[in-house]
């Protein structure tokens, strides 16, 4: 789901300012508004509700600790902070790899994330600009990213999925990388 | 790759790292460049504004309320909610008594609307937290005692079933026993009476869905070890619904197993 209206997002980016000057009221607000959003990151990633649970641990504690460091003018803070739980997620991943893929009831958790109908309506404009810019990647190579962007699989990982030798998944990505810079700098 | 549209090999690289594709080695490399590199940043920056609104389409999910008071206790935040619990409340031990013994999850949200009064400044705590719950049960399968923790407050209420007669000189002691680890005491109870208890920041962090609470017959002033000493007479274990949000209406399981609505 996303942070859509600029009212939103400005009162995230205010609270994570407010959390940077220890504030504790800021950061537990900050966490009621985001940490469903960042657990559903989370346990879209690891699969497991423990581990997720886990990564959120370890993602706020970061916050707190680093909210004094974030720029508005760089990020928003919701990127800022699924940037965060993506990136400790997929750290977790590097470190667990093969014990979550190979216990077969991980995949429990695993849920389809085609968006829904309610969801496209009032997806961001950002949102809508990428979808525009995926939609002119061939349907092999926009599953590839997704994939990846979704699992946090390695290029290796992605490679024995799809059945396609490692350079050939490479060059899907990085092709799709370049076309979706061209198509989102337009 | 000939298509001269990404400027060089880095700018490549941090796209990679903000989809997730590199592996450890290759992740902590460009890791490195964005501590000590401004232009790195700015251009992995970049590169999450281009790609992270594709979470937009993950699905929400809420985190169970003892995931917040494990942070907190992580980073030894004051709780501001602990700082004044809402004694009328809490103390009301009849109240807990008939509650514990008839009330439906109905009657218990009416009650907890109408008790508590609206705070001046919300606690912080208070849309990410919820209520535990634990059937305490005896060997033949009855309850013998039915726990709540309240989060927000961290407070445990511990109301027996049906009172439970001690030999002289000894009590019920109460433990958390989380998943693969020791006992850690929580306090004395009452055999007949509720009983409220507090709950450190220690505590409240283990409990969850993994943990357990059991009761043994101790020493009336607790164990001497600080583990237990005397037989287990009656262990339950903990459980939240998933996605509590403070809203009292779930506590379904404080309803009585014996489904007694008399009010006593």
């Amino acid at each position: 789901m996303s942070v859509t209206s600029p009212a939103e997002r400005e009162e995230l980016n205010r609270l994570l300012i407010e959390t940077g000057r220890n504030d504790q009221k800021a950061f537990a607000e900050l966490y009621r508004l985001t940490s469903s959003k960042l657990f559903g990151v989370c346990l879209r990633m690891l699969r497991d509700r423990g581990e997720a649970e886990d990564v959120l641990q370890e993602t706020y504690t970061t916050v707190w600790r680093r909210a004094a460091g974030f720029d508005a003018a760089k990020a928003s803070a919701i990127t800022w902070l699924t940037t965060l739980s993506r990136n400790k997620s997929i750290d977790r991943l590097r470190q667990h790899r093969e014990e979550i893929l190979d216990d077969p009831t991980r995949l429990e958790e695993t849920a389809d994330v085609q968006p829904t109908p309610a969801a496209q309506a009032e997806a961001s404009q950002e949102y809508r600009r990428l979808q525009h810019c995926m939609d002119q990647l061939e349907p092999q190579h926009r599953e590839s990213v997704r994939e990846a962007f979704f699992t946090g699989a390695t290029y290796n990982e992605l490679a024995g999925r799809c059945k396609v030798p490692l350079g050939t998944m490479k060059s899907w990505i990085r092709r799709s990388l370049m076309l979706l810079q061209t198509c989102l700098g337009q | 790759m000939n298509t001269p549209v990404l400027e060089n090999d880095d700018d490549l690289r941090y796209a990679e790292y903000v989809l997730g594709v590199l592996d450890v080695d290759a992740r902590a490399a460009v890791a490195q460049d964005i501590e000590v590199s401004p232009a790195a940043a700015a251009a992995v920056a970049v590169w999450e504004r281009n790609l992270l609104p594709l979470a937009d389409e993950i699905v929400d999910a809420a985190p169970a309320p003892y995931v917040w008071a494990r942070i907190r206790d992580a980073l030894k935040l004051n709780a501001p909610a602990r700082e004044a619990p809402r004694k009328g409340l809490w103390n009301n031990l009849p109240l807990w008594h008939w509650i514990g013994i008839g009330a439906s999850a109905v009657a218990i949200a009416s009650v907890m609307f109408v008790v508590t009064p609206p705070r001046p400044a919300p606690a912080p705590v208070a849309a990410a937290v919820g209520y535990m719950v634990s059937n305490i049960q005896q060997d033949n399968g009855a309850t013998g005692w039915t726990a709540t923790m309240d989060l927000q407050n961290a407070r445990m209420v511990v109301v027996p079933a049906s009172p439970t007669t001690f030999e002289q000189g000894r009590a019920p002691e109460l433990w958390l026993i989380p998943s693969g680890q020791k006992p850690i005491a929580v306090g004395m109870i009452m055999p007949d009476k509720p009983t409220t208890l507090a709950l450190d920041a220690a505590l409240l962090s283990r409990l969850g869905p993994t943990a357990a609470l059991a009761v043994s017959v101790e020493p009336v002033g607790g164990s001497p070890t600080g583990q237990p000493t005397g037989p287990v007479i009656a262990k339950g274990a903990i459980s939240a619904a998933p996605d509590a949000q403070g809203h009292p209406a779930r506590v379904a399981g404080l309803r009585h197993p014996r489904g007694n609505l008399g009010l006593t």
